[in-house]
């Protein structure tokens, strides 16, 4: 039985945060060598987690899937961090950023957290710079911004196109600092499988030694899970290809409720993809679209090099459709449209999937050299990966998934509803709402790890007092079964005909047609249908060679992938029980006559929480949103 | 004695010191070859510069040990350096491709190893005397050692001629790496600086080869006689 | 030569055939071996990990074990991908990660070797696969900067010239894959080391714990049992963010300065006043 409670102090928004450290209790420095902590996932949010649990006395047994903790995925942001520091003095604020954020998500998120993100945003900075963070800094030796993702004040910071990167490395470097001391034992190498729930609180996990295969439980004070998001369940997306939902999804099924599933981000430059073999996509900055026109031919049909296409038959679709923001509608405006050409048929490139994003007017009106001036590093990008010269034929874009504002359900101290199982990071759900804005993811990996979590978990863990359990308690065990039976059920595949990739890719396109950028009720009816049935073929047909006792990469992606395939449906029961348009969650019987989004306030303020039942539909729970300081208003772009 | 051997585990200390070593022998084998290029006014100079060198035993003596030492510290660290170096990759690659390392810098440990044979020879062969039975051991007129008569009469012979250029060949292709890897490893880099570091390697190099061969084939062609 | 054709609009769909002879071992204290596999149905639009997903795509529907090779971000900044392709470390591009290579660079026909990372301190986990965490303990040696979290002074309080952030910025550019050590003939990490040096040694925050830092890295490079560095600069001709070797002269003036410096006096210790405040 799930209760939400969202345990926001009260207040004045700008107390709340102040107040709930204060009102938090302490835990005696003593009492904290003894208390161990587990931290799964080394990304912004894990590392800045273990290291900070570790400088503050704590006992840290830190995993990763990688070989090194400096490899998770947040290494691959690009653009920047944001923060309310108004440098440039151009009006921003605390206030601001707030305000930015929630209307971002499109009112789905909640005020205190968001708040609070804002508040804390200051001092990320600060304590990146102190850790070494070579920010990009102006003559004068000060940090230098830039505006980003459409918002009127410049408050992003950066290093170069590697600020994810750069805030990785600073984590990852406090990190190496606590493992020196002894305070942090890392594991890299080994994946989390599984939950030790006992007597209603998290104790532990299980664990697969990735090298020997070897299965063991490590039991603690509280379990810490930063194991990002799952945009690969659309098989394509920009993420690494060991993104995955395994750890957040088997909390799920041990009582962890899931919130918004469906709340996936879908970014529209990518380079599309060239073919089936297709391992990945590649994003492009969105800047591009400042001066490239994106347009698809008239006729289906025509076959014509792009160059050779007359402009009286070609379709400059978003200037068409929006004559007011013509190319630069947000991101997820971009994106619909560019899917809505493709499905029509009008595609360009393999499989028919992208459109041209032509620089050619702005290298004739500005010449060649502004072009790669501005965008030069991107062109050369786009060629090593397409073998293409945009400075001669139009790039080809289409959009891809890069982010999951959905996660793991958490109250304002970050924990899930397992006392004592804290999310952090990309892994919950917490703060971007409906839509996130550009440069803040890094921003509240970062506010989990080094300033939240580390206050909130000790109030925890001085309220519960409860030693750990032995690494063979009944619970422990129990899930040591759960992982064993599912892994030799892994490598007993009957059919033996099709491989975990290729389940992969087939769950992909169903989630991609009918739960990506657009959905509408039929669609999602008929996912929830297709799905069930791929997965009972994957588990008769699906080959995995080789055995669990050794180092197989094989058997670690047909796991997520048997994940992917069950959570698959949880994201379409909330996309298709959400009748309402908001943010990146698009449903098509939910369009005003121009096809903008309505949202629908009176119904669907809320968290969609939900329940994991076994053998039984997912159970929803709501956490109303209430907005007492902001009043919620329409996103419009033509 | 701990202290030294905590100093030379650390494969930084052992390069900083072998290459000052190194830079030193340099420095020799420049003085060296300028000393020589007298044999060029006649033997009245080259054989005055000897005598005036082994009129000062102290010093001379002084500075062989010296070298002796600075050679042997050298020759000690960098054998001890590659050997680890070979420890550091037990399985070879089976395809092997090049970028950026020079032949020289490839060849170090044997262009290296000829030098040792090549000083030792020439030690006992022009210094000592102890290998060509035939070279004239008289003196000169005024009574100097004939430095300028051995010279003449070891370079004739077209089979010490081919020993020395090799000698010469191996000098210089392991100083145009060493010098400019001396100055790396000793941290001297600048921005503006570093291709005049680069080019004062093959330079200093050249110089120095040039140098000694100008004097050994003067005498092989005939330009130069007794 | 040959080029595998340049994409266009409409039939650019060019198949390759290739023949691999890649590095195969089954554990670390196992026997390995060159293995060779034929190919064929590439397209010259994949990467190079592509091509060997198709490959091991087939290898898994013929009841075989799938070639093991480290890969994760496929965009060249994680740093996980490491393949030492035709004797030469992240393949024939320049400055580039072994998943920015496309197949269009290679010639129809060819013949590919693929090997791991080789070096004593990167032990083999599995065929392709190589254990790097010496890189991480070299890191843990010193590799930061010893600040607690919280009660950071204000970013802008500490000043730093836009040149000397561009220098941190490009040393700290590091991904850690080791592609430096699998290039040089020693199978040195200093280009790895001089990078973290470099980094914390350029900016004012990682001054303090200086000469600490570039002793311990130093230190646990040697012990983890690299090589020297010969100056050769394969490590910079490899290295997918060309990291300059001035850093490593860099590291060297550190070392330097850190040897003749750093000797500290014998730390006094304080007069005994007991417990009384």
């Amino acid at each position: 039985m799930i209760i939400l409670d969202s345990n926001i102090p009260p207040g004045p928004l700008e107390m709340k945060w102040d107040r709930r450290r204060f009102s938090g209790k302490l835990v005696s420095p003593a009492n904290k060598r003894r208390i161990k902590i587990i931290v799964v996932g080394t990304g912004l949010a894990g590392a800045s987690a273990a290291s900070t649990l570790g400088q503050l006395g704590y006992q840290v047994e830190c995993f990763c899937f990688h070989d090194s903790p400096r490899r998770a995925h947040s290494i691959a942001a690009q653009g920047g961090i944001n923060a309310a520091k108004n440098y440039q003095d151009d009006g921003d604020s605390v206030a601001r950023l707030f305000y930015d954020t929630i209307k971002g998500g499109d009112f789905r998120s909640r005020e205190a957290s968001v708040y609070r993100l804002a508040q804390i945003s200051t001092q990320i900075i600060d304590q990146c710079v102190a850790l070494g963070v070579p920010f990009a800094r102006e003559y004068g030796g000060q940090l230098a911004n830039r505006s980003f993702g459409g918002v009127q004040v410049s408050r992003t910071f950066y290093c170069r196109g590697q600020t994810g990167q750069q805030l990785l490395l600073g984590a990852y470097s406090a990190l190496c600092w606590q493992i020196e001391r002894g305070q942090v034992t890392m594991r890299p190498r080994t994946e989390m499988l599984d939950v030790i729930v006992a007597d209603g609180h998290a104790r532990g996990i299980v664990v697969r030694d990735l090298v020997s295969g070897r299965l063991s439980a490590h039991t603690a004070h509280a379990v810490v899970l930063a194991t990002g998001g799952y945009s690969n369940v659309y098989y394509l997306s920009t993420n690494a290809s060991g993104c995955n939902v395994t750890a957040t999804y088997r909390a799920w099924k041990q009582g962890a409720a899931f919130a918004n599933p469906s709340f996936t981000q879908i970014h529209p430059t990518a380079i599309p993809p060239a073919g089936d073999h297709q391992a990945k996509l590649t994003l492009m900055s969105e800047s591009l679209r400042n001066d490239g026109r994106l347009w698809v031919p008239v006729s289906p049909s025509d076959r014509r090099s792009p160059n050779a296409i007359p402009p009286s038959e070609r379709d400059y679709f978003l200037e068409r459709r929006y004559p007011r923001f013509g190319n630069l509608v947000p991101r997820d405006v971009a994106s619909r449209a560019v899917k809505a050409i493709c499905d029509e048929g009008r595609g360009v490139g393999p499989g028919g999937q992208g459109v041209y994003l032509d620089f050619s007017d702005v290298i004739r009106q500005q010449g060649i050299e502004v072009v790669r001036e501005r965008y030069g590093n991107l062109f050369e990008m786009y060629q090593r990966i397409t073998g293409e010269n945009a400075y001669e034929v139009p790039m080809r874009i289409y959009p891809a998934p890069h982010y999951t504002m959905g996660g793991l359900w958490v109250d304002y101290n970050l924990m899930s509803t397992i006392p004592g199982l804290f999310v952090v990071g990309e892994a919950n759900f917490a703060d971007h709402g409906a839509n996130r804005l550009g440069a803040s993811s890094l921003m509240q990996g970062l506010a989990d790890g080094y300033f939240i979590l580390p206050y909130t978990i000790g109030h925890y863990l001085a309220t519960v007092d409860s030693p750990p359990i032995a690494e063979d308690h009944g619970a422990a065990r129990a899930a040591l079964e759960r992982v064993e039976a599912r892994i030799k059920k892994l490598l007993q595949g009957k059919g033996r005909r099709r491989t975990a990739a290729s389940f992969h890719r087939t769950l992909g396109k169903i989630l991609w047609d009918h739960c990506g950028m657009s959905r509408c009720a039929a669609g999602l009816r008929a996912a929830l249908e297709a799905i069930p049935p791929l997965r009972e073929e994957f588990w008769q047909n699906v080959v995995v060679p080789g055995s669990g006792d050794m180092f197989n990469q094989e058997l670690e992606y047909a796991g997520r992938v048997a994940d992917f395939l069950e959570f698959a449906e949880l994201m379409c029961h909330d996309a298709l029980h959400r009748e309402e348009s908001c943010g990146a969650h698009f449903r098509e019987e939910y369009q005003t006559e121009d096809g903008e989004p309505r949202r629908d306030d009176e119904r669907f303020a809320y968290v969609a929480a939900w329940e994991y039942r076994e053998g039984e539909a997912p159970v929803l729970h709501k956490e109303p949103l209430n907005f007492e300081f902001v009043q919620p208003t329409t996103r419009s772009y033509q | 004695m701990s202290r030294v051997k905590v100093f030379f585990n650390s494969s930084v200390n052992s390069k900083i010191v072998a290459s000052l070593a190194g830079l030193g022998l340099t420095g020799f084998a420049i003085f060296h070859m300028l000393g020589n290029l007298q044999v060029f006014e006649g033997s009245d100079a080259i054989n005055g510069y000897a005598s005036i060198l082994r009129d000062m035993p102290i010093l001379l003596w002084t500075a062989r040990m010296g070298l002796l030492i600075v050679a042997g510290l050298h020759i000690g660290l960098v054998i001890r350096l590659a050997l680890r170096n070979r420890q550091g990759r037990p399985v070879a690659y089976a395809v092997r491709r090049y970028r950026a390392a020079s032949v020289a810098s490839r060849t170090m440990v044997l262009t290296g190893s000829l030098l040792l044979f090549f000083i030792i020879f020439h030690l006992l062969h022009l210094t000592a005397g102890l290998i060509d039975a035939s070279a004239p051991d008289g003196l000169d007129i005024q009574g100097r050692v004939d430095v300028y008569g051995k010279i003449i009469h070891a370079f004739r012979n077209p089979l010490y001629v081919g020993i020395y250029f090799v000698g010469q060949l191996a000098l210089g292709l392991h100083l145009s790496h060493a010098i400019s890897s001396g100055l790396q490893t000793l941290g001297i880099e600048h921005a503006a600086l570093n291709r005049l570091f680069k080019l004062a390697g093959s330079g200093i190099a050249l110089f120095v080869v040039l140098g000694n061969l100008s004097i050994i084939f003067a005498v092989f062609l005939g330009l130069i006689r007794a | 030569m040959l080029v595998a054709g340049r994409k266009r609009r409409g039939g650019y769909r060019r198949i390759v055939k290739l023949t691999l002879r890649i590095w195969r071992q089954r554990g670390p204290n196992e026997r390995g071996g060159l293995v060779t596999y034929q190919v064929d149905d590439i397209s010259p639009d994949m990467s190079f990990l592509e091509m060997l997903d198709a490959l091991n795509q087939q290898l898994i529907m013929a009841g075989e074990e799938p070639v093991a090779f480290e890969h994760d971000c496929r965009e060249g900044i994680c740093g996980s991908c490491s393949l030492v392709i035709d004797g030469v470390p992240h393949g024939p591009d320049r400055g580039v990660t072994t998943c920015q290579l496309y197949m269009r660079r290679f010639a129809d026909g060819k013949t590919i070797t693929i090997e791991p990372w080789r070096a004593r301190a990167f032990p083999i986990v599995k065929d392709l696969v190589v254990d790097r965490r010496a890189l991480d303990r070299i890191m843990q040696a010193g590799g930061y900067i010893s600040v607690n979290t919280g009660g950071a002074v204000d970013g802008n309080t500490l000043l730093i010239g836009k040149e000397e952030a561009e220098t941190a910025m490009d040393a700290a550019s590091c991904i850690g894959c080791g592609a430096c050590v699998a290039a040089c003939k020693n199978a040195s990490a200093m280009l790895f080391v001089a990078a973290k040096v470099a980094h914390l040694a350029t900016l004012p925050q990682g001054k303090p714990e200086r000469t600490r830092r570039v002793m311990a890295m130093v230190q646990a490079m040697d012990r983890e049992g690299f090589g020297s560095c010969g100056n050769q600069y394969e490590c910079e001709a490899v290295c997918p963010k060309n990291i300059s070797v001035r850093f490593i002269a860099l590291l060297n003036r550190e070392y330097l300065r850190a040897g003749i410096l750093g000797t500290k006096m014998p730390a006094q210790s304080d007069p005994p006043h007991g417990e009384s405040y």
